[in-house]
């Protein structure tokens, strides 16, 4: 078992190297490869979930490689791969794994270049789980990386007319964020010389660490420390998005396949969070104590902004984006409450929103590719001729409105109640998201599969058996986190009562 | 084995019907409904085998609260069931008025090809009807609160494809999740006021003042707005008319009989921590009042045979809420108690309403006229049915309409006094204006359709239902108020004396409602008044009243419309100033990189110096930012 990450992360390459020994033509090959590779990761990351030991609160299956030394003056400075997971990106590696291995699915659709399809969701799928399973700055800048470059090009390949446009706003605003990211850490660097997140953690707030005693030589002072708490928050509101840095999504998501989009909504912009809590709240505790107020406003803000503009499209996926900045909202505020109970509403809030926008894109898709539009005004009556896809859809829609046996409700609920504690009016008026998330969802999603049907739609095929399984896997977790939470909740624990006395709310 | 610790089988069994006939509906077909029976029946069993223990032999309350069901911050959130007198009789009302709607939509719903859909959600909305009244705590109760909620929505929408269904469906979602957050905020505010969920800890924090007087009102003002919201009291009471887009056994379940009355039975099972805040009751008394009248004026002048039942609803369980407003042993007796008997013969109302629909093919009962020859039965339980609710000696409806008048009374506000009689008044007019129009007359139902009675399996629930409207009451009459006193066992509030109701409260409501029937019988009966010529003598008022106080168009005006002119401004600005300052940001920088392009000349040794460049660059950054210079 101690390898189990470095397997877990690296084993997506194989497959890699296995569809670079394809020939093109073998198009069935291929797709089996690219879909079988993806199980190993949710296999193992399954294996993790159940080996996880829930009462511990420190980094699991913690791992180290040698990578590279640096010769830094006199001395060399080793950065060493190094993995671990704890209760906070356990769910994430889980979340990312079971994403990919639905996302790989809509590889069954794609004809050309299908070979480079799979290698870029393979190496997408690496990076992903480095990102997580990362335990040093260095390891997960590379590992980042490794997300957004693929993705340009995933985007920009397989899609729409303006895919490529898209994909290159995807590219520059994610790449503005790496390298506010990149500078970031650079400055850490340099000033604490350690790149390890428990030590960096460890120097920032340990009160006896030199760097926390005013008037001695290496004080970093407050204002220092705002100031790449600032940076941070930027890097990572572009990620999440926070308003107004959320016009990338919109093309990206209007124009791309839906694999793209799966990942993207499912697990890129979670990276957000995750940086929210493993940097901004672990290193900059009082900090986020401080500026929790803003960050509830602005958690508020993306809620009722995103779900005033998601009423105002006709265009199902653009609804889609902005129910994610609206979605994405509650986040912030299970961050802004400063409390157990707010964080573990996020990380929720986290896993819960990824399975379903991944589920509702997948299945806005299909919609799309049977009947050449996702405009509402030109849809209606779905229902009709595609019942079981309508009804998986309609039950995704719920979730994502918070129905409670569902897991959109566990999070929602929880963000909410932390909030309440700490800022009971934002919080309040914050709950007009609730309503307002059933009006536009209920108002497209209903629009496009109630009511009368059009004729040329009324012999579309419902969903095939491979169309199923992301389907019945996604909403099956859904369901069963909504049901049962304490399946999810117990692993965190530990590892929450680590991270929020430090936040001190 | 005792009876209580098992009442969790109740609500298994539709859960059970749920998932079979979704895993295996399409080959079940109309056998369909065989499962959602045997399994309602099942329920309804063990449900009065848990009403006897309870009530005759007098068992304690039985309270099961040990699933962890999620842990926050190492606190566990429970769930459990609990079993008390309240929820006892809840139990066998749901259960049975489910089983008969189940036998009854058997007929009704014969032919429909999604008749294994209906019943599936009917399965799921009784599973989680029962999970309502079970929930020893808030949470619980919230979580199955929406379930029904969403089944009711599925329902409602049953004919997806009709555009008012669809309409209706999100209406009642949207209008019912309003008064929802309510209770969001309310169970939100109690975690970190009471640190639990559980019925026992609120008002034990009540009782021992843990709870200011401000936090209490605020908490059951909260509560009280979900309760507003699915109760369909005013001013959330716009969806429950439209709801009468579902199928008319629908209608009879959960917009008359179970769903709409969870809100009351809120009220109720928190009614120890209303006592706790008098502006808290006042509001709920107030607010139940004006609605009882204020529906009530509105179902006179409606022509759809649904809707005036709807309305109907609407202002009877405003009485409900009217009587527990009173904040008095008998106004919780008497809210409680009309619970019961409204869910008896409202369901049966609706039941017969679907029957004459079934025949006449219409809803409109200026179309109907004359049925009676033909449909005996249905005409006969109609008739128990309106008399039960204009509360005529010795039918149900007087019982525990009489009590809610003397709990009113006792409460001292004469004005909801008042104003409850003169809803009786109107309540026993229209519900004799339908008897009336629908069943006797001269014939008016087109040559082509064949009017006949139902079928055996929908007249057989009607007559159950039908007899119960009549003997249900004397469970709890003034000289022997069986029900009450044993309602109240244990209670805080409970006291031992009756409420020696004066007789001149008996005779004015018997009184009026007999004064409403005769006017009913002139207008309608005898015909000896014109109805045109009234609707012209009241002018406006009738407009108002038909019009229903124009409460949608003023929502649409103020909310909707304003809602969909925000929504545009902010795509406009989303797209033209924040996206645009975008691409003002991109274009320059793009105009920077054509110049940088002339650098790009493709020899490696230049991207090699670039690179430095821009490593240097990155590093003394990051030095100055880092503070190392500045010392």
């Amino acid at each position: 078992m101690t390898s189990v990450l470095a397997v877990l992360t690296f084993v997506p390459l194989l497959g890699v190297l296995f569809l670079l020994l394809m020939p093109k033509s073998q198009q069935n090959m291929i797709r089996t490869i690219g879909i079988l590779t993806t199980i190993i990761p949710l296999g193992l990351a399954l294996m993790l979930y159940a080996g996880f030991d829930s009462a511990s609160g420190d980094m699991q299956f913690v791992q180290q490689l040698k990578w590279i030394t640096i010769p830094v003056g006199q001395m060399a400075m080793a950065i060493n791969f190094e993995f671990g997971i704890d209760g906070l990106s356990m769910p994430l590696v889980v979340l990312t794994s079971v994403v990919v291995a639905m996302a790989s699915l809509v590889g069954m659709k794609i004809k050309d270049r299908l070979k480079e399809f799979y290698a870029l969701l393979l190496v997408m799928e690496m990076g992903m789980l480095g990102v997580f399973t990362s335990l040093n700055l260095f390891q997960f800048f590379v590992f980042f990386e490794f997300t957004i470059i693929p993705m340009f090009f995933f985007m920009g390949i397989w899609g729409y007319v303006n895919r490529e446009k898209a994909a290159l706003k995807f590219l520059i605003y994610n790449g503005v964020g790496s390298a506010i990211l990149l500078i970031v850490f650079a400055v850490i660097f340099v000033n604490i010389w350690t790149l390890n997140f428990k030590e960096i953690t460890m120097a920032f707030t340990d009160p006896n660490s030199p760097f926390n005693i005013p008037n001695t030589m290496g004080y970093l002072s407050e204002n220092f420390r705002l100031g790449l708490f600032i940076a941070l928050l930027l890097a990572f509101a572009i990620k999440i998005p926070i308003a107004p840095f959320h016009t990338w999504m919109l093309a990206a998501y209007k124009e791309s396949n839906a694999a793209a989009i799966m990942i993207s909504s499912g697990v890129l912009i979670k990276i957000g969070g995750y940086g929210l809590i493993r940097m901004n709240a672990a290193f900059f505790p009082e900090w986020m104590d401080k500026l929790g107020t803003a960050i509830a406003i602005l958690g508020v803000i993306n809620i009722l902004y995103g779900a005033v503009l998601a009423l105002a499209q006709n265009e199902l996926k653009l609804m889609l984006a902005y129910s994610s900045v609206s979605h994405m909202g509650i986040v912030l505020l299970g961050l802004a409450a400063m409390n157990a109970e707010g964080f573990q509403g996020a990380i929720f809030q986290m896993v819960s929103h990824g399975l379903i926008a991944a589920l509702l894109f997948y299945i806005i898709e299909l919609i799309n590719e049977r009947t050449g539009t996702t405009d509402i005004r030109e849809l209606g009556g779905l229902a009709k001729s595609m019942p079981v896809l309508s009804g998986v859809l309609l039950t995704v829609t719920m979730a994502a409105i918070g129905l409670p046996g569902t897991s959109g409700f566990v999070s929602e609920f929880m963000s909410y109640l932390g909030l309440f504690n700490a800022h009971p009016i934002i919080a309040a008026v914050g709950a007009l998201g609730i309503i307002l998330t059933a009006v536009y969802l209920l108002r497209s999603i209903l629009g496009a599969t109630f009511g009368p049907i059009r004729e040329t739609h009324e012999s579309l095929i419902d969903a095939r058996s491979y169309e199923l399984v992301p389907m019945v896997v996604i909403l099956g977790l859904v369901i069963i986190i909504g049901v049962y939470p304490a399946l999810l909740s117990g692993p965190m624990q530990e590892t929450l009562i680590n991270i929020v006395p430090r936040i001190g709310g | 084995m005792e009876i209580l610790a098992n009442a969790w089988l109740i609500p298994l069994f539709p859960l059970l019907a749920f998932v079979i006939i979704l895993a295996f509906g399409r080959r079940l077909k109309e056998s369909a409904a065989i499962v959602g029976i045997l399994a309602n029946a099942a329920s309804l069993v063990i449900a009065l085998l848990v009403f006897f223990e309870r009530f005759a032999k007098g068992a304690g309350d039985y309270l099961n609260s040990s699933f962890e069901w999620l842990t926050i911050a190492g606190h566990s959130i429970t769930m459990g069931f609990e079993v008390n007198q309240l929820n006892a009789v809840m139990l066998v009302v749901v259960t049975l008025v489910s089983t008969m709607v189940n036998i009854y939509s058997k007929g009704y719903m014969h032919g429909d090809n999604r008749l294994h859909v209906f019943y599936q959600y009917l399965a799921l909305f009784t599973f989680s009807m029962l999970g309502v009244v079970l929930s020893p705590n808030l949470l619980q109760l919230y979580i199955f609160w929406e379930l029904v909620g969403v089944c009711s929505f599925l329902l409602i929408g049953f004919y997806f494809y009709k555009p008012e269904a669809r309409a209706a469906a999100k209406k009642a979602f949207i209008v019912t999740r309003i008064g929802d957050v309510g209770l969001f905020i309310a169970i939100a505010l109690l975690y970190w006021w009471v640190g639990s969920f559980n019925y026992s800890d609120i008002f034990a924090a009540v009782n021992s003042g843990t709870l200011l007087s401000w936090q209490i009102t605020l908490v059951g003002i909260l509560v009280f707005v979900a309760a507003v919201g699915k109760s369909g009291q005013f001013p959330l009471h716009t969806w429950l008319p439209d709801a009468m887009e579902g199928p008319t056994p629908v209608s009879a379940l959960i917009h008359a009989a179970t769903m709409v009355a969870a809100g009351v039975y809120l009220v109720a099972r928190m009614f120890e921590l209303y006592l706790g805040s008098d502006i808290a009751t006042n509001v709920v008394a107030y607010v139940g009042g004006f609605t009882a009248i204020f529906a009530a004026s509105i179902g006179l002048t409606q022509r759809d045979i649904k809707r005036v039942l709807a309305y109907s609803t609407v202002s009877q369980l405003g009485y409900m809420m009217l009587a527990l407003g009173a904040a008095s042993a008998a106004g919780y007796i008497s809210g409680t108690f009309h619970l019961m008997t409204h869910a008896f013969f409202k369901a049966l109302l609706f039941l017969a309403a679907g029957s004459v629909i079934h025949a006449a093919h219409t809803q409109d009962i200026f179309e109907m006229g004359g049925l009676g020859k033909k449909m005996k039965t249905t005409m006969i339980v109609f008739l128990i049915g309106c008399l039960a609710i204009s509360g005529i000696f010795p039918f149900a409806g007087y019982w525990s309409k009489e009590e809610i008048l003397v709990a009113t009374l006792a409460s001292g506000r004469i004005d909801l006094f008042i104003a409850a009689v003169v809803a009786a008044f109107f309540t026993a007019f229209y519900m004799f204006r339908l008897f009336f129009l629908t069943f006797t007359g001269p014939e008016k139902v087109p040559q082509g359709v064949q009017v006949h009675e139902s079928p055996k399996v929908m007249t057989y629930p009607m007559i159950v239902l039908a007899i119960l409207a009549v003997v249900a009451g004397f469970i709890n009459t003034p000289w022997k108020p069986a029900l009450g006193d044993w309602m109240t066992q244990g209670m805080s509030f409970a006291h031992g004396g009756h409420e020696s109701a004066p007789f001149w409260v008996t005779i004015l409501a018997v009184g009026i409602s007999l004064l409403g029937i005769f006017l009913s019988w002139l207008m309608y009966g005898k015909r000896s008044i014109s109805n045109g010529n009234t609707a012209r003598a009241f002018g406006p008022l009738y407009t108002l009243s038909y019009r229903k106080y124009f409460i949608d168009e003023i929502y649409h005006a103020i909310v909707v419309v304003p809602l969909r002119a925000l929504g545009k401004v902010a795509d406009l600005f989303d797209r033209y100033i924040i996206d645009g300052l975008v691409r003002l940001v991109a274009s320059f920088t793009y105009g920077v990189g054509a110049a940088g392009s002339r650098v790009q000349n493709g020899q490696v040794q230049g991207y090699g110096a670039m690179m430095l460049v821009g490593l240097v660059i990155l590093l003394i950054t990051a030095l100055v930012a880092g503070g190392l210079f500045v010392s």
